[in-house]
């Protein structure tokens, strides 16, 4: 695989020049004052944080409904952001052709919970942050992809540091092309590696309603969740979850109610819906009020299956969504 | 005491499509076959009308079972809806089986004329549910 050697100089370089199109938008990582967050950069490029050891938002999270006019969107974010942007696309939430997708390699993050003063945005110093912390965060310690190898072009880093810009499909030779210099081969093995693999999910319904008791029901990990896209979402009306009048009839019919009612109902058909799509980001868990373990199910139920299709959501964009099509000769045994 | 009848007599919700598995049962009425009466039928237009979250909202609103049924593969109505159907239906035994409650969730295939086979299934997952409440009521 070829790319080209890229510095943090060169980078910012190309990224203006692309938006010097007035039609040209970015959207990557910012410095603030008091820590990160992203942020959307239109003429010229802002503090612009390549890396950053902070998750809060999945960024792909903009992107739903965002269908342009000719502008162009360059996504500079972390793989499981980029992984989102692609099945966002397969959803048809977000318009294909004017994104440029970009991933970039990822050490891991803390949440932005524990985010404190001072951002580090050199890959070493945060690689020793998250080596001496206990608190990586559950998605990126059991993370499939951390590599920037998804979208149209990838930014990754060398084992001695390096970092090169590197073009999957047309729109990342493109990409590439906003920056100085000659393609050179790849080296074989990049600072961030393949995952491993890890044993399928398995749990039951104690343990569930050990790790769901402190839940609230206040839905944010749905609100957050980067797939969960659906503007009538089946718990907003009064089928799923009643309310009000509603929770009454309900309770005249079927009798005493521990309150908030619902919760295996709402995790697990939710667990349903995004379990081709999740791409185990924990943007979830991080919205999460109350600490629930969500990456722990999500993920977990969401790998094992996507497995059975051999697919994972994000890897590539011409890759159907399993449930939105099927082959005639498979899964033999499925009927009873 | 509610909760002690309720095991004796497991309920099952069944999904059924219209075109195939519901004229099943419907036959099978019509011939005097008998089948649990713990079992009730939900005429769906396709079985690709399931959405899971119907599946699991029976389940976890009182359910003993759940079952899906719909025509052969390859002999669907709307041509291939039923293949939708075995994916998703595949995909959710399998998100229960993670819970270790798989037994819960059937798919069953039953054309039109085979009353006989939709009686056999039914009563087959009956008794297995009823055994599994008896167990678990020992233990
Ligand atoms: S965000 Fe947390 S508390 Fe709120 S519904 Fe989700 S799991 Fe429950
Ligand atoms: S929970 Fe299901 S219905 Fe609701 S937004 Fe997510 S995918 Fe859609
Ligand atoms: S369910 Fe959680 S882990 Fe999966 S995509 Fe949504 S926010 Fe990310």
């Amino acid at each position: 695989m070829k790319g080209k050697r890229v510095d943090k100089k060169t980078i910012e370089v190309g990224l203006n020049q692309f938006l010097s199109d007035d039609r040209n938008l970015v959207l990557g990582f910012a410095k603030e004052p008091d820590g990160v967050s992203h942020r959307i950069f239109k003429n010229e490029l802002g503090p612009l944080s390549l890396f950053n050891p902070y998750f809060g938002i999945n960024g792909a999270f903009f992107l739903r409904r965002m269908f342009s006019k000719g502008q162009k969107l360059l996504l500079l974010l972390r793989p499981c952001e980029i992984r989102a942007s692609v099945e966002l696309v397969k959803l048809t939430q977000t318009e294909r052709e004017s994104i440029i997708a970009v991933s970039v390699d990822c050490l891991g993050a803390l949440s932005s919970k524990d985010a404190s003063d001072g951002l580090p945005d050199d890959y070493k110093e945060i690689a020793d942050i998250l080596a001496s912390s206990e608190k990586v965060r559950p998605a990126c310690k059991t993370c499939k992809e951390r590599r920037g190898i998804v979208g149209n072009a990838g930014i990754r880093v060398g084992q001695d540091g390096t970092l090169w810009a590197v073009p999957y499909d047309e729109k990342g030779v493109e990409f590439c092309g906003l920056f100085a210099g000659d393609n050179e081969e790849l080296p074989a093995a990049m600072l961030v590696g393949e995952a491993t693999k890890t044993e399928p999910f398995l749990s039951d319904m104690t343990e569930f309603s050990k790790d769901f008791a402190k839940c609230i029901m206040c839905m944010n990990c749905r609100d957050m969740c980067p797939v969960c896209f659906c503007i009538d979402c089946v718990f907003n009306g009064n089928d799923y979850l009643p309310k009000g009048d509603a929770l009454l009839n309900k309770i005249f019919r079927g009798g005493t109610t521990s309150l908030p009612s619902g919760k295996e109902l709402f995790h697990l058909i939710r667990m349903f819906h995004v379990s081709q799509t999740c791409v185990g980001c924990g943007a979830c868990e991080e919205a999460c009020p109350q600490g629930i373990p969500l990456t722990k199910y999500f993920k977990g139920i969401s790998e094992r299956l996507q497995g059975m299709f051999s697919y994972t959501s994000g890897r590539n964009v011409e890759e159907q969504i399993p449930y939105l099509t099927f082959l005639e000769d498979e899964l033999k045994d499925a009927a009873d | 005491m509610a909760e002690e009848a309720k095991k004796d007599i497991p309920e099952i919700v069944g999904f059924a499509c219209s075109f195939c598995s519901f004229k099943a049962s419907e036959m099978a009425g019509s011939l005097r076959m008998k089948y649990p009466e713990g079992i009730k039928i939900v005429q769906v237009p396709c079985s690709s009308r399931v959405d899971p979250a119907f599946v699991i909202k029976a389940l976890f609103e009182g359910a003993d079972g759940a079952f899906v049924a719909g025509c052969h593969p390859g002999d669907c109505h709307f041509i291939k809806g039923n293949y939708y159907t075995r994916r998703k239906i595949a995909a959710l035994k399998e998100m229960f089986k993670a819970f270790s409650m798989d037994k819960k969730i059937k798919l069953f295939w039953v054309s039109a004329s085979e009353a006989r086979r939709f009686v056999e299934k039914v009563e087959h997952m009956y008794k297995e549910i009823k055994e599994g409440n008896n167990e678990g009521k020992k233990g």
